[in-house]
């Protein structure tokens, strides 16, 4: 067993016994070695159930939304990409950072295909770090976006048949934006279908109109997770388009990443009086 | 009978002219689903459980109901679509699944008429499992990787093609159309087990429902995203809503898949939710599955294939579901 899930063990027992959180968010076994599940650990004696291996592929802090009134401290184990998408949440006023309890877990990469190009694998916050930090991986821009890069390549026309083609495989399962932390609205424009902005049927215009929403409604706030391509049943690319958004923000204003503070405002969000607006 | 390797082509090159062949086909290096054969390739009889099961063919994800006018004449026009259409290489579960699907629409009060068609004119060939996936469970729910005795006709695994079983009147026909290409002899390859195995039972079938107020359910929902994935690879859930697209005095009534997962599944005209949470979304899946429906068709709802095994974001479990609810309420085999 190794030190580290010794320590979370060790340290998820005494928050529980103390009192201090009622329930910690982390990862436990399934039936499958290569596999495992998010676990709501509510007594010192299942703190024993927690993991931490390269499997612990699920982010984590999606679930504080659950319950986005609680009584009582909620300790989630944060990775880096956990830890971004806490702030992400706390940021978009969804969750107080003083109700929770961040037990950061510095992390070597995962079983995912995310891991080869994230940038913090170190939890940007924590109230207690089990381990010493991990070295940073150097990951060029040109990696980071390699993918969007790509497709810019492609003329107007290739571009559209390649969506379309990627798009007309989509199941509106939503899973996308049911395991993605800036997906946070406590009712989805989805969801509200009578009112017609979203229709329920299968076919090129409605799975475009959720694919381009979704794009936009996350694009600037896009912590670089992965959770939305890993989920997806389809195996859609969609991280893709929130990383088209956030290439053009960093083409025009820098190096622009979300998550790294719980009090950035969001660059598509912003709005002042003395923008420019020539293109009016 | 036996149709030898060779002989698959010409197969269903005689098939073809009966309808168009929908053969397990891999859309791209993630998805595979059941799609039209290409004429002249020989289909991926390997693909242990598309990710896509085949009730699409008979339920589709999306269908048109009526075209209908409301601006001068109104008008009223059911929308009748039946191609003729042949599954070809259906696994035993999914093949077992279109027989809860016809319990479903076909019933003795009930017959769904877009069903029916469609249904009259598929031909279901399935073919046995000669190895099983990593989530498959058919064999602790009442099935075997070797029969599929609701498919029109069985192709079983031989060393060198596969011994055809007519099992239907369909079947016999495809089986006389195949006469010239088959030939005696061939030997059945032995049934592989699943290696996924779980509890099932009769028993717990029966207690479950009597648990519905049980912590249990609390205990295995909180991983869970709500998202559609289990329900819209599930091959059984059959599940779905009716909307209409109107374009200003005339339109399309259609139905589509809906998910008890979803919110918005049993969410009422005022706003009230009988289904706050995902805890009464969760029970509901398990205990359609598992429970409500043998009560009322008298077989279990799930066929394990795994799908949604293989496939949930959080790495739910039915199967540790299955084990956890036997070992607790004392029903295990
Ligand atoms: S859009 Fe995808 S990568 Fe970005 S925050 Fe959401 S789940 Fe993560
Ligand atoms: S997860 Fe994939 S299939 Fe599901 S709604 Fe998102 S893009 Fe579509
Ligand atoms: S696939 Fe998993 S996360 Fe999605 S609704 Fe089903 S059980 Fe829940
Ligand atoms: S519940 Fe899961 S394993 Fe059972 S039939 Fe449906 S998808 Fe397959
Ligand atoms: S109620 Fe749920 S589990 Fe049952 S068929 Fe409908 S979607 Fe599937």
């Amino acid at each position: 067993m190794s030190d580290i899930q010794s320590a979370l063990r060790e340290t998820a027992k005494k928050l529980l016994t103390e009192g201090t959180v009622t329930c910690v968010i982390g990862w436990g076994e399934t039936r499958f070695p290569d596999k495992t599940t998010p676990i709501f650990v509510k007594t010192p004696e299942d703190a024993e159930k927690l993991v931490w291996n390269a499997h612990c592929v699920c982010g984590l802090a999606k679930y504080m939304l659950d319950n986005r009134c609680p009584e009582g401290k909620l300790a989630i184990c944060v990775r880096g990409c956990d830890s971004r998408a806490v702030n992400r949440i706390v940021e978009d006023k969804q969750y107080k950072r003083e109700d929770l309890y961040l037990i950061g877990l510095p992390c070597e990469g995962k079983d995912a295909p995310i891991c080869a190009t994230c940038t913090h694998r170190n939890p940007v916050v924590y109230d207690v770090l089990l381990g010493g930090p991990v070295p940073e991986i150097e990951v060029s821009q040109e990696d980071r976006f390699q993918a969007v890069t790509a497709l810019e390549g492609l003329t107007p026309a290739e571009q559209y048949d390649y969506w379309q083609k990627q798009f007309s495989k989509c199941i509106h399962c939503y899973a996308c934006r049911n395991a993605c932390p800036a997906c946070n609205c406590t009712e989805c424009y989805a969801d509200q279908y009578r009112v017609g902005w979203q229709g329920k049927q299968i076919d090129k215009a409605e799975n475009q109109v959720y694919g381009l929403t979704r794009a936009f409604h996350v694009g600037d706030r896009c912590i670089e997770c992965g959770e939305c391509e890993r989920v997806c049943p389809m195996g859609l690319p969609i991280m893709s388009q929130t990383r088209k958004i956030l290439k053009d923000i960093n083409d025009l204003w820098g190096n622009y990443e979300c998550g790294l503070t719980d009090s950035r405002p969001h660059i598509l969000g912003e709005f002042d009086l003395s923008d420019r607006d020539d293109f009016m | 009978m036996q149709l030898k390797r060779e002989n698959l082509i010409p197969a269903l090159r005689l098939l073809a002219a009966q309808g168009e062949i929908l053969v397990p086909t891999a859309v791209d290096e993630k998805v595979s689903k059941f799609a039209p054969w290409d004429g002249s390739s020989a289909p991926d009889l390997a693909l242990v459980n598309t990710t896509l099961p085949p009730k699409d063919t008979l339920f589709p994800h999306q269908e048109g109901m009526y075209r209908y006018k409301t601006a001068g004449e109104p008008s009223l026009e059911e929308i009748v679509e039946a191609p003729a259409r042949i599954l070809f290489g259906v696994r035993p579960c999914d093949a077992r699944s279109i027989d809860c699907m016809d319990k479903v629409f076909l019933g003795d009060k009930y017959e769904d008429a877009f069903y029916a068609r469609r249904r009259a004119n598929v031909t279901v060939i399935a073919h046995t499992c000669a190895q099983t996936g990593p989530t498959c469970f058919c064999d602790s729910m009442g099935l075997s990787p070797a029969e599929a005795p609701s498919a029109d006709l069985l192709l079983s695994d031989t060393e060198t093609g596969w011994l055809v079983t007519a099992q239907t009147e369909k079947g016999e026909a495809v089986a006389a159309l195949w006469k010239d290409l088959t030939a005696e002899g061939g030997e059945a390859a032995p049934a592989p087990a699943c290696t996924l195995k779980t509890n099932m039972s009769d028993a717990l079938a029966g207690t479950l429902v009597s648990r519905f107020e049980d912590p249990i359910w609390d205990e295995v929902c909180h991983a869970c995203l709500g998202c559609g994935t289990c329900t819209y690879l599930c091959p059984t859930c059959y599940c779905f809503d009716i909307n209409h697209e109107d374009h200003g005095g005339e339109g399309t009534q259609f139905r589509c898949w809906d998910s008890c997962m979803f919110s918005d599944y049993t969410r009422m005209a005022g706003g009230h939710n009988p289904r706050p949470s995902k805890k009464e979304r969760l029970r509901n899946r398990y205990l359609h599955k598992l429970a409500y429906f043998k009560e009322r068709y008298g077989q279990i709802l799930c066929v394990g294939c795994g799908r949604c095994v293989g496939h949930c974001p959080s790495h739910l479990d039915i199967t540790a579901f299955i084990d956890k609810a036997a070992e607790r309420f004392g029903e295990g085999k």
